[in-house]
């Protein structure tokens, strides 16, 4: 190929150019019949876990190191209620989990499980008040701790600062991964799908019960139309024969691609309230009976954002730290990465993670 | 002309406008390319900056009031389908004399409202058996070293809710 910068007939440079790219499609079709073993083999989360509690369709996993932990207060992840949590688990070098296993925090993850139908009644109060409630008792009767270590990750993020403001005697410190929290900003095109002029969520709920994966999964895809449908096989079909990019695109694809429903009336609640009404910024969002007041939050706060997120733009997540009341408050923004960078892109392990363990080790037990 | 046929003219204007504007950026991102570059580079140099040109145009079309309004049609008619599928769905059962969706929908609202309420009177009850044990405490502390109990750090502020669905809770 660098032959035909040296040839001085551009005709012939064409020529040769083509027959080069050839050459290459052919070599790049030969790793075709390899690629469905490859992606029948890729393991969803690497580090060592267990089961340690359940209920209903809720998983609470433990992760499972020689060494003992450092430190004494647990640390739980809170996942989505979108998608699966194994992206921040998702393979070796490339994991949110192992940053802190390493570093010695005792760590667990709430794994919400694949809401059935019968889920649908299921609301923000259930969960909040409910499950997680639930989950932080268990933890503090198994591990003694009086306080817990919260990182929500993205929806996981907004149910999490939620927790905090209601139970703030819980929580000693407040992790929050590109989370939704001001829903004013138009600069996410889900804000503007979701005006209420536009968007009838009782309709669609009361029609559909669960919000589908299936349409989750086009809205996600909508918003990159040019980036997920054109260029993104096209960087496949060039890279396809480079093992570590292949393992990287299956890896990830197959998350991507593993989406689940949302129980109904969450969906309601988080499209009413927060897309279409934005009560969380006001104080006035309602869980169950209870009302949301984030100047209740009171502890240790961090807040880590992606320059480049689609899903969840910066300018959704950079007031939070305004709106809280602590004054142990830092931010971390990424500006090169997207929403799923933030937790497994090079830069964000290589730079975000370090930092967010040194920021949780110097405030706990 | 009708209302829905003038929506559909703008709609059709907006989505032409997009390829319009495309088509344009394109042409400028060509031409802004030398013939120095080697032909695989440069096309892919070239192929970039189609990409770039196409993902703004679609960006402000998806932000356009026509996009929004099909998208609203659409999801109207998605809405409108699902229903009637639903309904026929549960006119067949209910002549087989079968349990429809909109039966067991219905018996799970009736229990989740029924366990709503009865958690409301526990929370209700348990406040008032704290209210008791304070008033017993302050009776028996005419002795002044005697205190009503305090809650222990880190209680829970609201009640334990129990789980749903299944039930199931283990501890493993």
């Amino acid at each position: 190929m660098n032959d035909a910068t040296t040839i001085s007939n551009p005709w012939i440079a064409w020529q040769r150019a083509a027959l080069d790219e050839t050459f290459a499609a052919v070599g790049r079709m030969s790793h075709f019949p390899m690629l469905l073993e490859k992606a029948r083999r890729i393991r969803k989360g690497v580090t060592p876990s267990e089961v340690v509690y359940e209920e209903d369709r809720l998983k609470l996993r433990h992760y499972i190191t020689d060494a003992k932990p450092r430190y004494r207060t647990p640390l739980v992840f809170i996942y989505a209620l979108v998608n699966r949590p194994y992206i921040l688990d998702l393979k070796q070098g490339r994991s949110v989990v192992a940053n802190f296993v390493e570093r010695g925090f005792d760590t667990y993850l709430v794994d919400w499980g694949v809401p059935l139908y019968a889920d649908r009644h299921l609301t923000l109060d259930d969960y909040i008040n409910g499950y997680m409630v639930n989950v932080m008792d268990f933890l503090r009767e198994r591990t003694g701790a009086d306080k817990l270590n919260v990182l929500g990750y993205c929806m996981g993020g907004t149910m999490s600062a939620m927790f905090t403001a209601l139970h703030p005697e819980w929580v000693k410190n407040l992790t929050l991964l590109a989370a939704p929290i001001d829903f004013a900003t138009q600069d996410g095109l889900l804000n503007v799908w979701t005006r209420p002029e536009y968007f009838d969520v009782d309709k669609f709920v009361d029609a559909f019960g669960n919000c589908p994966a299936q349409f989750l999964q086009g809205l996600f895809t909508l918003l990159r139309p040019v980036g997920n449908l054109l260029e993104k096989p096209i960087n496949f079909y060039e890279h396809m024969h480079e093992e570590k990019f292949l393992d990287d695109f299956l890896t990830t694809e197959s998350w991507l691609n593993d989406n689940i429903p949302v129980p109904g009336e969450v969906y309601r609640e988080f499209v009413k309230y927060l897309y279409q009404k934005n009560l969380l910024t006001q104080n006035q969002m309602p869980v169950g009976k209870h009302i949301v007041n984030l100047k209740n939050i009171i502890c240790p706060v961090l807040n880590i954002m992606a320059g480049q997120d689609d899903l969840v733009p910066c300018s959704q997540g950079t007031p939070f730290n305004d709106l809280v009341g602590s004054k142990d408050r830092e931010a971390i923004l990424l500006n090169e990465s997207g929403h799923i960078g933030l937790a497994i892109g090079g830069r964000a392990q290589r730079e975000v993670w370090p930092q967010a363990c040194d920021w949780l080790a110097k405030r706990t037990n | 002309m009708s209302d829905t046929s003038e929506q559909t003219v703008d709609q059709a204007a907006a989505f032409q406008k997009i390829w319009l504007d495309s088509i344009s950026k394109l042409m400028q991102t060509a031409f802004t390319f030398g013939t120095e570059s080697a032909p695989p580079e440069l096309l892919r140099e070239l192929r970039s900056g189609i990409f770039q040109a196409w993902s703004k145009s679609w960006e402000e079309y998806m932000r356009s009031p026509q996009f929004l309004e099909s998208m609203k049609q659409w999801m109207d008619q998605a809405v409108g389908f699902r229903k009637m599928s639903n309904d026929f769905m549960a006119n067949v059962r209910n002549e087989f004399q079968a349990t429809s969706r909109e039966d067991i929908d219905n018996i799970m609202l009736a229990v989740s409202h029924m366990e709503k309420r009865l958690l409301d009177r526990v929370e209700a009850l348990s406040v008032q058996v704290n209210e008791l044990k304070e008033r017993v405490g302050n009776g028996e502390t005419k002795r002044p070293a005697a205190k009503a109990p305090s809650p222990k750090p880190g209680q829970p502020k609201y009640s334990r809710k129990p789980s749903r669905g299944n039930g199931k809770v283990k501890a493993l």
